[in-house]
């Protein structure tokens, strides 16, 4: 599936920011099954410097300077972005998640997403959530699918009660959030159990395939979760919010531990007063 | 004396003899004699402490005693230190770069990942501008065996480096004895050979100390070694606040404008370093400053995350990593057991004589763009019964293996080559401090001459018409100088309800608070000798105010004086010394003319008891009766507290002294101002009427003033706030 994405992101400030500086993940990577195209972010007013680097976990990162003084910042992204995951394995014919969990230890690439991140690290409450979709000898896939559609059905989706700094263990606790805190809770969970996982952010698409339901996080940043399910079929990546096996409605933007590895703009301003932020995503299907 | 050692002993070796090195050491200790050793070492701690920033507690005692070692010996750890540091910066360019080490099994992924030493944030993939290690120290003890062997890596803050470069120099003065032999290798060409390297590889760019003071958010591991490790390469000391980025390079804010950093020698933890791109508060750190790091336009020594390789999960493993980084096995073993039982022990001054304790070296090298260099020198430290170092002493490296000592030659270590540091590089930081300092010792002087104005007058006052008028005159300048609260500004008030305001509100301690504040802020830029005076000073004023404010005025004078007559005396005229006089002149005009515009507020047949009063205030009695013999007449009273260019307290006198300055700092329209301000001055004092006015707008132009140069000189970077991305989420993630 061939998408055109947008998203621009604009603040406006009430007085004139005399002095600003940006870190965005704001453009997206490649990966297995998912092929940029095309992607142009352009940064209003022109920044007096601009780098584009790649972070650790192989995310693209733009940081921008700007010292003219300035009302409004904005950033737009379009980019044509060509998705395609495979189909993963059946998943009874998967390992068993003790085998992935010893195997993730010693290897250098998925060790890190074992381990606890400020804002998804286990505990002996998400451990217990964990152990039901997961006893023993469970074939890996199987486990995760029995997760991905608990936490959607014990999750009651709300938006603004939450924030960003809202932990995994709060989300157990207070069992409501947004689609960060679903992600949050599922990949700590999985930790809990010795299992890799890392966050996702990304976009699904605005308007759901013929004859489907208006998916939860669509026109907006949205997020979910990756696991690693063995060589064979590598990361798969499951979105709790929508109880959906992620395949070619999601077009990802950046992964990490949690979503403090990949928050999408982080900025230093200097003056500004108050401000207004809008953000707007469109990702519709490009007609071939 | 040292009956009974081990044969692991520095100093006696397993026959009983002295070794050779410490032959002279010994030589100098008897002739001192230990009772005057004692008084000496006391003396050492002190010239150290002296030159530590106000407020910092020195964390070690200093030992008069040098622990030698020969030339064979300094050059086995010579080869060591190098091929260590040279494999501790392999393995951290690996682990932030292709992770091989992690790839191969060479060490657990999860150690790395699961440390908050390692920093994401500089994984680059590839190398940095500079090695990520580019400065190393090494604790290494003497073993049983009398084998060298590594305790631990300083890999990331190089502890008491500072110390290392300055010590010996201390020492020289306070044991000049001890360095009477020859045979001794400088730390002078190693030093200057790192400082010319650092600029170097600045091209053009700044050389920093990075650290914190006691108020700033940041902190320091030492601040003291922080200060004595920029005295040592005379580069600038600074915190995070002090710099700013732009265009994606740092920049640090000075007189001159914003300068280019291009290095910095990293005092601080480089964990949380960066609030652009770990979040958390802007002033706590440095926005950009890894961006500037990964860029190429930032060398940062040692890298952020450098401290990784020293953590003790990690340092399990570098021995293992020789084979691969190098193709040899270490050339220094590691430590193994008890280090405190198999350390061998060295003589450090103690009350009774010496005493025998166990010694840790530590040796400290760097990277200069080619290879590895050693110090030739060092620090070495006893350990107490916990195995803490707490006694520090110089290392001693010889030229030879049997030195020729006793040559007659003198050999002090030569004076200090120091790179000049232009006045203009002055933080805005530290000019503004001492600003603000000058005008607070001034404010509080100024406050304790006018309440021993005070006091007496309203006291015996009598209910005659020019008593009367004085008092009124006092209330109205005390209420002027904050000294009474409005609700008694207002009638007259007597010496009683005075001293029970001075009591209840404490005005003098509050300003004596403040300047004991800005002492502390500005103390990198004041001697230790002047550091020390006004310390002592400090502490006896804060002692006298405790039972009562009015009987500590005079000790308060005496602060004022004692300030004022060494800043004078011991403080080059460069930036630094200009801002704390045009603090103290800005003060003192301001506030003259201001009691002076109350003082003369009356028609010319009435001015006789505010003309006392002035010249009283002026502390120009004195040279008055002298001069006019008494008698007080308006022109002459005038001319010397308003015109005289003589009189260091009139009011032109300020007025010329801050033109003076203004002209220093090449600030030619405010000095300009000054010049026309003395000249409104010494036009006054032609008259005699209408003088309360004009005096008044003299105060209001010298306010106007002094925002000027604050904003010239001061305008500290603003502070910067964090855009929360909290609501990137509320509107707009799912």
């Amino acid at each position: 599936m061939i998408y055109r994405l947008h998203h621009a992101t604009i603040y406006e400030y009430a007085e004139p920011v005399l002095l600003g500086t940006h870190f965005m993940h704001l453009v997206p990577r490649t990966r297995p099954g998912q092929t940029i195209r095309e992607s142009v972010l352009d940064v209003s007013p022109t920044p007096d410097n601009r780098r584009n680097e790649v972070d650790h976990f192989g995310n693209f990162t733009t940081t921008v300077s700007l010292t003219n003084p300035h009302k409004q910042f904005t950033v737009a992204l379009s980019a044509t972005i060509d998705v395609a995951q495979p189909a993963p394995p059946a998943p009874a014919s998967t390992p068993g998640f003790e085998q992935i969990a010893a195997a993730s230890i010693n290897r250098a690439d998925i060790a890190e997403y074992t381990l606890p991140s400020a804002l998804a690290a286990p505990n002996i409450e998400l451990a217990a959530y964990a152990k039901t979709s997961f006893p023993a000898g469970e074939p890996i896939l199987s486990g995760l699918l029995n997760l991905n559609q608990r936490v959607f059905n014990d999750m009651t989706y709300k938006p603004g009660v939450t924030n960003t700094a809202t932990t995994a263990s709060h989300a157990l606790k207070n069992r409501v959030g947004v689609c960060q805190d679903y992600a949050h809770l599922m990949i700590a969970a999985l930790r809990a159990v010795g299992l890799p996982a890392r966050y996702v952010s990304g976009y699904l698409r605005t308007s759901p395939p013929a004859g489907q339901v208006k998916r939860r996080g669509a026109d907006q940043s949205h997020a979910w979760v990756s696991a690693w399910i063995g060589d064979y079929a590598g990361w798969v990546d499951f979105d709790p919010t929508n109880n959906l096996l992620v395949s070619d409605e999601h077009v990802t933007l950046a992964w990490g531990r949690d979503f403090q590895d990949v928050s999408p703009l982080r900025g230093i301003i200097l003056g500004g007063g108050r401000h207004t932020l809008r953000v707007n995503v469109d990702l519709d299907p490009v007609l071939t | 004396m040292m009956q009974g050692v081990a044969s692991s002993d520095e100093m006696i070796d397993r026959s009983g003899r002295i070794r050779t090195p410490w032959v002279p050491v010994l030589e100098a200790f008897r002739s001192i004699g230990h009772e005057e050793m004692g008084r000496r070492a006391a003396a050492l701690n002190k010239q150290v402490r002296l030159a530590a920033p106000y407020g910092v507690v020195a964390q070690h005692r200093y030992d008069p005693l040098p622990a030698p070692l020969t030339a064979t010996e300094f050059a086995l750890l010579e080869a060591g230190i190098k091929q260590r540091a040279g494999v501790l910066n392999s393995l951290l360019e690996d682990l932030y770069g292709r992770q091989s080490v992690l790839q191969n099994g060479l060490i657990p992924p999860i150690e790395v990942f699961k440390s908050r030493h390692f920093v994401r944030s500089l994984c680059t993939g590839t190398p940095l501008a500079t090695p990520r290690l580019s400065l190393y120290a090494a604790d290494i003890i003497r073993g049983i065996d009398g084998r060298f062997q590594i305790v631990r890596d300083h890999t990331g803050i190089i502890p008491s480096f500072g110390h290392a470069l300055t010590l010996r120099r201390v020492a020289s003065g306070t044991v000049p004895e001890l360095f009477r032999a020859g045979g001794l290798r400088s730390l002078r060409p190693a030093r200057e050979m790192l400082v010319d390297h650092l600029q170097r590889d600045s091209q053009g760019g700044m050389v920093a100390i990075l650290s914190a003071s006691a108020g700033s958010p940041a902190q320091s591991l030492d601040m003291m070694d922080d200060a004595l490790l920029a005295r040592a390469l005379g580069v600038l000391l600074i915190e995070p606040g002090d710099l700013a980025t732009r265009g994606g390079a740092l920049h640090v804010k000075t007189l001159s404008g914003l300068l280019h950093v291009a290095t910095l020698i990293r005092g601080l933890s480089g964990i949380e370093l960066d609030p652009l791109e770990q979040g958390g508060r802007p002033g706590a750190g440095i926005p950009g400053a890894f961006g500037a790091i990964r860029a190429g336009v930032l060398n940062m020594l040692n890298a952020p995350g450098s401290s990784l390789a020293e953590v003790p999960e990690i340092a399990a493993y570098v021995p293992q990593l020789f084979e691969t980084f190098c193709g040899a096995a270490p050339l220094l073993p590691a430590a193994k057991g008890n280090i405190l039982t198999s350390a061998s022990k060295a003589p450090f001054v103690d009350s009774s004589g010496l005493l025998s304790t166990p010694l840790m070296f530590r040796l400290y090298g760097w990277h200069d763009g080619t290879g590895w260099q050693v110090l030739p020198g060092g620090l070495a430290f006893g350990l107490n019964e916990a195995g803490t170092p707490t006694n520090m002493k110089d290392i001693w490296v010889l030229d030879a293996d049997e030195p020729h000592y006793y040559s007659g030659v003198s050999h002090s270590e030569p004076q200090a080559r120091v790179p000049f540091l232009p006045a203009a590089h002055l933080p805005s930081r530290m000019a503004d401090n001492l600003f603000w300092l000058g005008r607070s010792v001034e404010r509080l002087e100024a406050a304790a001459r006018l309440l021993m104005l005070a006091l007496p007058r309203l006291e015996a006052g009598t209910s005659l018409p020019r008593d009367a008028a004085e008092r009124s005159l006092i209330t109205r300048c005390l209420a002027k100088a904050q000294l009474l609260p409005d609700d008694l500004a207002s009638g007259n008030i007597s010496g009683r309800l005075l001293r029970q305001s001075l009591a209840r509100r404490k005005p003098m301690a509050a300003l004596l608070r403040e300047v004991t504040r800005l002492v502390n802020a500005a103390s990198e830029r004041l001697s230790p000798t002047m550091l020390a005076t006004v310390q002592l000073a400090l502490d006896q004023a804060t002692t006298a105010l405790v039972p009562d404010e009015e009987q500590a005025l005079p000790t308060i004078l005496g602060f004022a004086a004692t300030f004022a007559g060494i800043a004078a005396e011991n403080m080059s005229r460069d930036g630094g010394w200009l801002f704390l006089e045009m603090g103290r002149r800005l003060e003192r005009a301001e506030a003259f003319a201001e009691s002076l515009s109350i003082l003369l507020d009356a028609p010319p047949e009435r001015l006789e008891p505010g003309l006392a009063l002035g010249i009283e205030l002026a502390d120009s009695v004195l040279s008055y009766d002298l001069r006019h013999a008494g008698i007080l007449a308006p022109g002459p009273v005038l001319a010397m507290i308003l015109a005289d260019s003589g009189n260091p307290r009139s009011l032109g006198f300020q007025c010329s002294a801050l033109r003076w300055s203004l002209d220093r700092l090449g600030a030619d329209d405010d000095a300009e101002s000054a010049r026309l301000l003395h000249t409104e001055a010494t036009k006054l004092a032609s008259g005699i009427a209408d003088l309360s006015a004009p005096l008044g707008a003299i105060a209001a132009r010298l306010r106007l003033l002094s925002d000027r140069v604050q904003r010239r000189f001061f305008t500290l970077l603003p502070e910067a706030h964090q855009l929360e991305d909290e609501e990137e989420v509320m509107a707009g993630t799912s």
